[in-house]
Parts: C-alpha cells; structure tokens; sequence
C-alpha cells in the first residue's frame, strides 16, 4: 500500500506552520506558536494539536507519511541573536583579518552616520589563527604548510573552550592539499569539535567570500546538529519509515546529515520555497515565468522564476556577512500589515521599515498602538472588514486607525484621513514595486512579461494595486496563499549543489576538455550521492552553470545552461549564451571581446513524487457568494463607493467575479480593483486578469511608449 | 508644505523612483566594468541632473565625487550651450571645467523628451590609466599637468546619436592596458542609458511637467533641510587649520584654513591655502568642493539622498586662483583627490568642531597608497592598476562608538571596495603576502579610533612599478574631543621594501621598481580616537589586547592600563590608578 500522507512543518519567527497532504488533494493547515529555546517543542505542540483536530495520533501520521519535511529557522535565529558556537578559525598567515576588514566597506545608507555600528564578528580577532603556508594563483604550492603552526593553533583553540572550527586558506581551492592536512591535525588533536573546511564546503574563487562562509557554517554546525538529531530521534521514536527531509537555502531537501555538515544552506529556508509553490500553481496554465511576493506583518519577501526556474543569489551580504553558496534570491523589504507611516526629516511621507510588529499592532488593534500602519490604511480605505481578521477573532478599531493617520499623517501634510490612506497604500506599493525591480529589472528581466502570485496573510490586500503598478496582466492567488511557502516545501524535491574553481579562457580544446572535465566529475559525485539515497536515473536531473565574463571584468554573470559535452566547438555556444545574458542585464555585448569561466557549478536534483492537486466542484454563479457590500476607496481622490463582498467559502468553480470588489477567505482578504476579473479555477486557485476595456488602455499605453 | 501644484504621495513616489534609476546605473557600472578600480573598488558615482543643470539626486558612491561633479556638470553644458542634441554623449577629465584629476572620467548623456533636454544622466569613475608618462597617472616627478596624462575638455563621444569612433580612438590610442579602457568606458555608457531609459519612463507616467514639479519641489525640501540645521549652530566665525605634512616635494609643512561664517540659515565657507607648487598634489576648484562638502556632511550626517538644493545655503571662497586649494592651469595635480582633499576636509570639520561640538566625530585616516604597473607574462600583456586595497585605513571615532577597522580613506568613507585578494591575483601577476589590521594603530581615546591596514606584495616573475601617493606617514590623524596618542609611530603609515633581508622604510612619494623576491608593504594610518583615552573602560582596553589590537605597551602609554600578564591579561589595578590620576 502506498504511504497516506506528507507532512510539512515550517517554523517561522511567530508560527510554526504544519501542512498534512494527502494523495487526493487534500491539503490541511495547522498553526502553532514558535518555540525558539526548544523548537522541537514546537514540532511536538502541532502534532498535539492535529490529533486534536483530526483525530489522527502523530504515530498514525509519521508511520504512514512518504515524507516528513522540515523548515528550520534555529540557524537563522542563531546567526541574528549571535548565539552560534564558540569557534575558531585557522587562516593563512598574513590573511587572519580579511573578514574583519570586509574588503574596507561600510554599507550603503549609512555614509555619514555616526552610529552605526560594525558588524558583530562571529569569530573575534584571538580565536583566528595564521599559519604558515601558501598557495599561488596557479595553484602551485609557494610556502608549504608548517603542521607545526597548526598543532599550535588547535592548543590555542582547546584552551580557550572552541566548539566549532573553520579552516580556510588562500586559494586553497586550486589546492585543497594544505586545507585538508590541517583539517586532519584538527580532527586528532580536537575530536570532538565540529569542523568546516573552505575549498570543501564552498569550493569557489574568492578568499574573502569563502572565508566568510566557513566561518558562518561552522559557527552554526554544533547548533544545527543538536537540532537534526533530537528531530530525527522523535520522528523515528515515531515510526517515521523514511529519514526526515530538511528544507534548505537553495530551494531543494537535504538529508539531516547534510544540513549537519552544509549548515549554511539552511540559513534562510523559509521563503526559499516561494518558486517552487508557484510553479505548481501555475502549472494548469503552463505558467513557468512567474514573481511571487509575500507580505507578513513586518516584512515583504520577493521571488521570481524565469521559464521554470528560480532566480538564485551567490555571493551576497545576508545579515551583514558574506556568503557565497547559491541560495534562491529571496528580496527583502521592510513592509508588512505592521509597517509605521511617518514624515522624514525632508518633509516627505514615508512607509517602513519600522514596523509596529504584532506588539502593540497596527492602532486599529488597539493595543497601545498609537502609530499609522498599512493595516490601518487598508481599514480606513474599506479593504479589510471592520468585524475583523481571521474570520472575527481579532476585530479592528476604525476610529483608532482614523485618529492615528490623522494625527501623524493627514493634520500635518494638510490632507484628508482619506487622501492621508490612499497616499500610504500607494507609498508602500510603489516600495514593493522598487523591490520587486530587483529581482526583475537588476536581473534582465521585463516584470511585464510575467504572472504575480500571492503568498502570505497581507498581500492580496494589495495585488492587484501592484500588478497594476508593474504592467502585470495575470495574478494568481491560491486557497492556501498564507501557507504557500510551508505548502512549497512539501512539493520540492531533493536538491545539491556540487561547484568547483575554473578560472579558464574560453579558447582552445584543453579549456574545453578541462570543463567537461570538471562537470563530469561533478555531477558523477552528485548523481551517486543521490543513488545512495535511494533515486534512480530517471528521476535524477542536471543544471548546469557557468560564471563567466570579460576578460578584465571582475564581477561575473552566471549562465544557466543544459548538459551537453564541452568540446571546442561547443565553446561557442557557452560564449554566444553568456554575451546573450550580458546583453540582457546590462544593453549590451562585445561579442568580439575574449571571454573568461571562473567558477561552474551543476545542481543535481531529485524529483520527489507530487501530492494530488485540490479539486473543488463547480459553482452555481458568484452572487450564491455575495454577502453584502462596504464602502471602498480605490482613487487618489478619497471618494468612497459601495462595493460587493464576497465569502470566498461559498465561491465554486468557473464561478467570476469583477472588480470593484472584495473575497473574503478565512486568512486572507483578496482586494479585486476596478478593472480586474477574478476566476476561482477547481484546483483552488483565483486567475485575476485584466478587463479587455483596461487592457486596451494598458495597450495604449504601451505602443506610446515604443513611438 | 508644497508651494507648487504638488501632491505629497506622488512626491515621494518620484524620489523613490530616482533612487531606484541612480542604483540600477550603478550596478550597471559595478557589474559591467573592466578595471578592478571601478568594479572591485565601486571608484565611481553616478548622479541624476535637470535640464538647468542642478543635481538632483547623487548616489551614495565615494565622497570626493560629491561636490566636484556639480560645477563639472555646469561646465560642460555651458560649453556646448546651444549645441546640445538627442543622442548626444558627452565626455570630459579636465580640472579646468570643473573636474576633479583628470584619471576621474565623467560621461554625460542628455535625456530629451518630447523634442525638449529634461535631465541629464552622469557617471564618473577612475580609470586605470590616463596616458602621460607614469602608469596609471600618479607621477610624484610631474611639476606640470601636462606631464600626468591626457586632459579631455568636454568631447562628444556620440553626435545625435552617431558614435564618433575616431575620436574614441585617439583617446584608447593615448592609453595603456587600452581593453580596460574601453571596457570601462561602455560601462559608464551603459549606465547613462539605463539611467534615461528609466527617467523617460518615470514621465510616461506621470508626465513630463509633474515629474519636473516635483524634482523642484525635492530641492527645495533639501535647501530648507539643510538652512534648518544650520541655523541650529549659533551664528559667528569658527575657523579650522589642519596641517598638511610634506610628503616629499621639499617645501615644507602647509597649513590649510577654514573659516565658516554662520548667518542665520546660511553658510559661508572660506579656505586659505599657500601658493599652488610643482607638486601632484594642487586642488582646482572642483574638487575643493568636494572636500568642503564632505567636512560640511561630517556635520550634518544626514542620510540619503542628497540634491544640490543641500549646497543652496553654503556659499564657499575657495581661496585666490593659483593657490593650493585653488589651483590653475598648469599645476599638476593627480594626487588631489587624497592630498591635499583630506587636510583640507580636516580643516573643515574642525571649523565645525568649534560651531557644534556634539555633533563632532574624529578624522579618519589619510590615503597613503599605491599603484602598480608591469608586464604580465601570463597572457604577454601590460598590466596597471591603482590598488585600492593599499588605501584602506581607519575610520574615526565618535561620540557613541569606536571606529571602524579598515574603512577609510577619509575622502571615501566607506564607499570604497578593496576587492578579493583572489582577484586580484588573478588579474595581476602578483602575490599579496598580508593584507591585515594593525596593532596600535587606531587613535588613542575614550573611544578608539579604528585600526588600519597593511598590505604586502610581491611580484610573481617580473619586475613591477610601484608608485606610492598621499600623505599621512609623519602626522596621525586627528582625534576630536580631547583624544590623544602618546605613541604615534604605530598609527601613521608608511612603505616598508625588503629587499634581500634589509628592510628600508620609506615616508615619502616615491616609483620604486620592485624585483620577484623582494617585498613591498604599504601600512595605513589608523582612524583617530575620540575622548581622553585614560578614561577608556579598561575592560575594553583589556579585550583589545586580547584581540591584538593594542599592545601591552600601547594599554600603558596610550590607555594609562597596566597589565601585567599577557596570557591572563590581569590588569595592575594600583598601578594603573596611578597612571590614570598623573
């Protein structure tokens, strides 16, 4: 008999989200409160609390589930408190600083402020070490390694109580030889420590970044491990007949004892799913070029998929420290339901960052909350139901929210409460679509071309205001938007990635057999490593791509490409794919310009089986759901109109509805502006897309400007 | 509140969209550049103009680009007044039409719209080369500008859309390493056009006359920002005098003056300097407003983004023509941007030290570099680069908290990227032995300036030009609020050439030709402290031993703390009493 269910567990900051899936579609979700001292707690408190509800006891659940999958944030929330280990890094000697020197950069925003402080190191100045030995350019060895250097270090270290060591030397990945006698004298003389090697964990050109990512890996190795293993103790105290799966960085599952050692891709797993989740939504339409945006209450997190896939960072300041591995391109902006409406010191009315969290709230909470928020804005402007959010349980205050915009915002700028409102929607709006320009216009891509999706409690407040800002035709929003990226978890499939150094120019049949050389090797490691798992040929596939650049440029562009063999006459293709890309990003190309590879890397995945989609029966006509009417406001002119409501409850397939208008779901409340056409599809999905009338406009438009 | 027809919403969803275009044309140019000055050092700044010209947004990019881009801007569009077409692009180096040295490249594109000039959009950035004599520009024997590269008044690159490929080839053709170049210069075109392209669409939106109502309206938000800080500081005269040390040119230390004159909410800034010398290291006026700007902005700390409406209450004298800070025609001049810039940003603050003493932080360590230039036997070609990475020093010390390591130069403060030490190898034929902090070397004070940075290299397999410039090798930078270093030797920088075991120790701007095996360290100057370091808490001094940022020799003479053991780390109370009270 084949396994019942798949269960899902996605700790965020505030909630601990559970997603129990079942082979017929059916899809669950549950909520309990995070546990950040204990988070296992949490784990334990949400199967609780599904018994409770479903009658179904957790060894019921995990003996008969295909997979258990886990999102953690105890290594994110580690790397915010600094509460990682005691660690301690070996470094070539003369180079002991470079993470504490930052390549000499003080953060952008932050010139001329004389308070803002340096970054916190999670590696203090004693407890990094230099040892003799170096390494060239050329990979040739110019001072060997003084173990005697080492075996001092590791005394150091013991003295002074290390718990996690990093090992990292210069271009130690065009000779790992050095790094890893190191690392063998560490594993004798420090048994019990964890240890991170550089050209192994992040085998990529570039000291600095590489440096910064061991020592951010080992840092939260030991917090990581303790974790995976109370996890995998309960889930087989359980009858978990398959290990747990642990959600990374990168958008793919791992197993516990790669999270243990790789613990930098876990850092910021949790809006990693956000591609994943909307591909699968899209794929009735055939929908593969698609942004998803997800507005909590604090924050606004931004992702994009170009023809199928995920657009991913490398090389990126995350909370002020670099990290090099390839992570899904998460944009974070500070603007959630709790974002502050405020006047700058120019005069100006700003939205966010700071935000009113969920303590003391938005004013209309009324809770001690005195400051205007996009939560206040969008009840005076008639969006959300005075009776409250999540279906009444938390009723707003209207007079509250007025008094608050009116006092900081609408008195002083000399305007109405409403005008006051619309201005903060639209502010916070136009913030939105700046962000959503980088994960779109910074990287080539045309936010015209593409479909928006919802994800997250906030955002369809505000979706079609932003698909309109941006030119964006198509909407998608699911029945599950506040869950969706718990639900992308257990939708993903396994996922590695495998890199290694290639600093080649892109001439000749030796640089052609070195790379095909290089993902040979690469991908044979990732495709047995997968097969010990348990996948097969069939259900393992290949990406490959390819840093590449000018010769003399120093920043590099990364190309995607499929696998095919490198031979010399193949070069030409990679080249005329990069001065494509290059074109794409930055206006222009010089196809006659020599072209460089730095680093290549190929993501090995294997396809996990998908759960049944949601099926929902055919509806009898919208005005079966109508509900009644409330005055709303959708123009800079402050002019409110009645609009209908709907329960989105009793909306049934096929069933349309057209904008002016609201759907109220139980987690969400979806804002349908004039001009849109909302269609609720049987797999659970409402298609927004544009009247032909605005549509025609939006085409006007357009061709004025081409002229 | 606004005078114009102006609506507040859309005001401030205008500056946000000049905030995006100004970030995506410096990406552009971050991501696209050839020379590791540009695209590992972010030594560019990009800026948005109106069709007047006023600046109307400047990134955060590097300092000493701030002020000169503004009568720079004026100067090229007054050169070609009446001639200016769609399609057009302009470049332009030269000191005399408002330039900063003529290394600093600036490209100027006119947006039009609807048939009528709108904005401009800016870019300038440090090429690695300029042609003239010594590679990559900075030639401490020049005693003319002719002698330091290639000056180009305002040239059109593009008429009416045609690229005039002979005059872009006379340019490469005067250049060394001419593949960066020309890279370099198509990343500042293609950051000019995405400027445009986003500008013209921000009008395709809300029309070209709101658009252009609301920039006036930013300007004056700025100008009344600014005159509302001002007049915060009690009106009078506060002057400033920084000394300038003589880094090799035999005439002697200079000093530098400022005078800043406060009149209700407004601003006039006077600076005196001696007469313009043979010497790299003359301002013209351009970049004089850089350094006073950055000394102004050292007292209004605000945050971004800035427009010219800022400088409309600051008036500044710069001094008489033919003198330091106000060079003319034929001084040379390469080194300015650091030197005499610092000093004469120094100057300034302290003037403003006097007028509001809360808001005083300490200077931050002076630029004392180098550049590099040889033969790459790797690929058989030319190499030449100014190493950024050589001028990293630390920054000053505030009221609040102690300096940053390894953010300096004062005239870039932070803006500036070393780059990978990786990288770098693999563009030049070197190997950078060190590249760490230093003990010591931060400013004594109640709150510690931050450390500078050494920088060692070797080349790989053949010989390698080294030209040092700057200054800051004899005077330590200056601390604020009554902080002083007892030992100052640690805390400036210097040139350290080991050749066959002896190592020579060099403070003045000099080209030393360095063989493989032999070693080339650049230290740089720490920032300066700010308060009196005996009332530092000791346990913080106790944590800089520990991390080998002060000495036990430093926590005694600097800090007045006396530890006794350098493993424990336990600290002499009597004696260190003792110390403190004397």
């Amino acid at each position: 008999m084949q396994n019942q269910y798949r269960l899902g567990i996605d700790a965020g900051g505030t909630f601990t989200d559970f997603i129990l899936a079942d082979r017929k579609g059916g899809v669950r979700i549950f909520k309990v409160l995070s546990t950040p001292t204990d988070p296992t707690m949490a784990i334990r408190n949400g199967l609780k609390l599904i018994e409770e509800e479903t009658g179904l006891s957790p060894e019921t659940i995990v003996s008969n589930s295909d997979l258990c999958i886990n999102g953690t944030t105890v290594g994110l929330n580690a790397l915010i408190t600094h509460n990682g280990a005691k660690t301690g890094l070996i470094a070539t000697k003369g180079h002991e600083d470079s993470i504490e020197i930052r390549l000499g950069h003080k953060e952008d925003g932050y010139r001329y402020d004389p308070e803002y402080p340096p970054a916190t190191m999670l590696v203090p100045r004693y407890l990094r070490r230099g040892v003799s030995e170096r390494v060239l350019s050329n990979g040739t060895v110019h001072t060997a390694l003084n173990e005697e250097e080492v075996r001092e270090a590791c005394r150091h270290f013991l003295r002074e109580g290390v718990e996690s060591v990093s090992i990292s030397f210069v271009w130690s990945v065009l000779h790992p030889e050095h790094e890893l006698r190191a690392g063998e004298i560490v594993r004798e003389m420090m048994p019990h420590v964890r240890l991170t090697i550089g050209s192994q964990l992040y085998p990529q050109v570039r000291e600095y970044t590489r440096t910064s990512t061991a020592i951010v890996n080992a840092y939260l190795a030991p917090i990581l491990q303790r974790y995976v293993e109370a996890v995998d103790a309960y889930f087989q105290s359980l009858g978990a007949r398959h290990p747990v799966r642990y959600f990374q960085s990168n958008g793919g599952l791992a197993l516990g004892k790669v999270v243990t050692d790789q613990s930098v891709y876990a850092i910021n797993s949790g809006p990693a799913s956000a591609p994943q989740a909307a591909l699968w939504l899209g794929e009735p339409w055939a929908m593969k070029d698609i942004i998803t945006v997800d507005m909590g209450g604090t924050s606004f997190d931004i992702t994009l998929t170009r023809d199928g896939r995920a657009n991913v960072s490398k090389n990126i300041d995350f909370l002020r420290y670099r990290i090099g591995i390839p992570m899904i391109q998460v944009e974070t902006l500070g603007a959630g339901g709790g974002s502050i409406g405020w006047i700058d010191s120019m005069g100006l009315m700003q939205m966010g960052p700071q935000s009113a969290g969920s303590e003391p709230g938005p004013a209309s909470y009324d809770q001690g909350g005195e400051r205007p928020t996009t939560t206040d804005a969008n009840l005076i402007l008639g969006y959300l139901n005075p009776d409250g959010l999540v279906g009444g349980r938390l009723p707003l205050n209207v007079e509250k929210a007025r008094k608050a915009i009116k006092t900081h915002l609408a008195d002083p700028l000399g305007i109405s409460v409403e005008k006051a409102a619309f201005g903060m929607f639209t502010i916070v709006n136009n913030n939105m679509v700046n962000a959503i320009r980088r994960v779109s216009v910074e990287r080539g891509y045309d936010p015209r071309d593409f479909v928006l999706n919802c994800a997250g409690g906030a955002t369809a407040a505000h979706i079609t205001a932003l698909a309109r800002e941006m030119g964006i035709r198509k909407v998608l929003i699911s029945k599950l938007a506040s869950g969706l990226c718990a639900f992308g978890q257990i939708i993903s499939d396994v996922k590695y990635n495998y890199m290694a150094p290639a600093p080649v120019r892109l001439e000749g049949a030796e640089a052609a057999a070195r790379l095909d050389g290089l993902f040979n090797q690469l991908e044979s490691r990732g495709t047995e490593d997968l097969k010990s798992d348990g996948f097969t040929d069939d259900n393992i596939s290949v990406r490959r791509s390819l840093d590449m650049r000018y010769v003399g440029q120093v920043h590099e562009c990364t190309v995607d490409v499929e696998p095919f063999e490198v031979t010399e006459a193949a070069l030409a293709r990679l080249k005329a794919a990069f001065h494509a890309r290059h074109e794409e990003l930055y206006t222009y190309s010089e196809p006659q310009s020599a072209v460089e590879v730095v680093n290549v890397e190929s993501a090995i995945t294997g396809a996990v089986d998908k759960p049944g989609r949601m099926e929902i029966a055919p509806g009898k006509g919208a005005h079966a759901a109508l509900k009644g009417t409330r005055e709303m406001i959708f123009n800079a002119d402050g002019i409110a109109h009645e609009t209908p409501v709907y329960d989105g409850a009793l909306l049934g397939a096929g069933d349309r509805i057209t904008g002016p208008a609201v759907i109220q779901e139980v987690t969400t409340t979806i804002v349908i502006e004039p001009g849109w056409l909302a269609e609720l599809d049987a797999s659970g999905v409402y298609l927004l897309s544009q009247h032909e009338a605005h549509a025609a406009r939006v085409l006007a438009d357009a061709v004025t400007e081409d002229a | 509140m606004p005078k114009r027809n102006v609506d507040p919403i859309t005001l401030s969803v205008v500056r946000g969209v000049l905030e995006t275009t100004q970030r995506e044309m410096t990406l552009t140019l971050e991501q696209t550049a050839r020379s590791s000055v540009f695209n590992l050092a972010h030594d560019y700044s990009t800026a948005l103009f109106n069709h007047t010209p006023e600046m109307i947004l400047q990134g955060q990019d590097i300092p000493i680009h701030l002020g000169s881009l503004i009568p720079a801007m004026k100067s090229v569009a007054g050169f070609f007044d009446g001639d200016i077409n769609e399609g057009d692009l302009i470049l332009h180096n030269d000191p005399a039409y408002g330039g900063s040295h003529i290394i600093d490249t600036c490209m100027y594109m006119p947006v039009f719209y609807e048939g009528e000039l709108v904005f401009w959009t800016v870019c300038k950035g440090h090429l690695t080369d300029i042609g003239g004599p010594v590679p990559a520009g900075y030639n401490p024997n020049a005693t003319e500008i002719f002698a330091e590269g290639l000056r180009i008044p305002p040239v059109k690159l593009w008429d009416k859309g045609k690229p005039r490929h002979d005059v872009m080839n006379l340019l490469l053709t005067n250049m060394r390493a001419r593949r960066d170049q020309e890279g370099d210069f198509n990343a500042l075109i293609g950051a000019c056009q995405v400027g445009a392209r986003n500008l013209k669409g921000l009008m395709d939106k809300y029309g070209k006359d709101v658009v252009q109502d609301c920039i006036a309206e930013l300007l004056d938000m700025a100008e009344a920002h600014m005159r509302k800080l001002i007049s915060e500081v009690p009106d009078g005269t506060y002057t400033g005098t920084a000394i300038l040390e003589d880094a090799g040119h035999g005439f002697g230390d200079f000093e530098i003056k400022a005078t800043v004159t406060i009149t209700g909410d407004s601003c006039h800034i006077e600076i005196v300097s001696p007469p313009q010398i043979p010497y790299f290291i003359n301002s013209y006026e351009g970049n004089s407003h850089s350094g006073v700007y950055l000394g102004l902005m050292m007292f209004a700390q605000l945050p971004p983004p800035y427009n010219e409406g800022l400088y409309r209450c600051v008036s500044t004298d710069m001094g008489p023509k033919g003198t330091l800070c106000n060079a003319k025609s034929p001084a040379p001049h390469m080194n300015c941007t650091t030197t005499p810039m610092e000093t004469l940003t120094d100057a300034v603050r302290l003037a403003f030290e006097q007028a509001a003493p809360a808001k005083v932080s300490a200077s931050w360590g002076h630029a004392n570099g180098c550049n590099i230039a040889g033969w790459d036997n790797r690929h058989d070609e030319e190499y030449v680069t100014m190493v950024l990475a050589s001028i990293i020093s630390g920054a000053g010390a505030t009221a609040s908290q102690d300096g940053w390591h390894a953010c300096g130069p004062e005239c870039c403060f932070g803006a500036l990227t070393s780059g990978d030490i990786e990288m770098l190898e693999h563009s030049y034929p070197i190997i950078i032995h060190r590249y760490s902090l230093m003990e010591d070397s931060g400013g004594a004070g109640k709150n510690r300036g931050g450390s500078g940075t050494c920088w060692e290299v070797e080349p790989l397999d053949s010989p390698m030009t080294l030209i040092t410039f700057g200054e800051g090798r004899r005077i330590p930078a200056m601390g604020a609020a009554g902080a002083k270093s007892a030992m100052v030797q640690p805390k400036v920088g210097r040139l350290e050439v080991t050749r066959n075991g002896e190592t020579q120790i060099i403070t003045e701007n000099v080209i030393e030709t360095i063989q493989p095996g032999e070693r080339a360290a650049n230290k740089n100057p720490g920032g300066g402290g700010y308060g009196n370091p005996f009332e530092r808490d000791i346990q913080k001094v106790v944590e800089d031993v520990r991390n080998g940022l002060v000495s036990l020799e430093g926590a005694r003479q600097d800090y007045g703390v006396v530890i006794t053991d350098r493993d424990t780390l336990s600290v002499d109370t009597e004696a260190t009493a003792k110390l403190r009270a004397a």
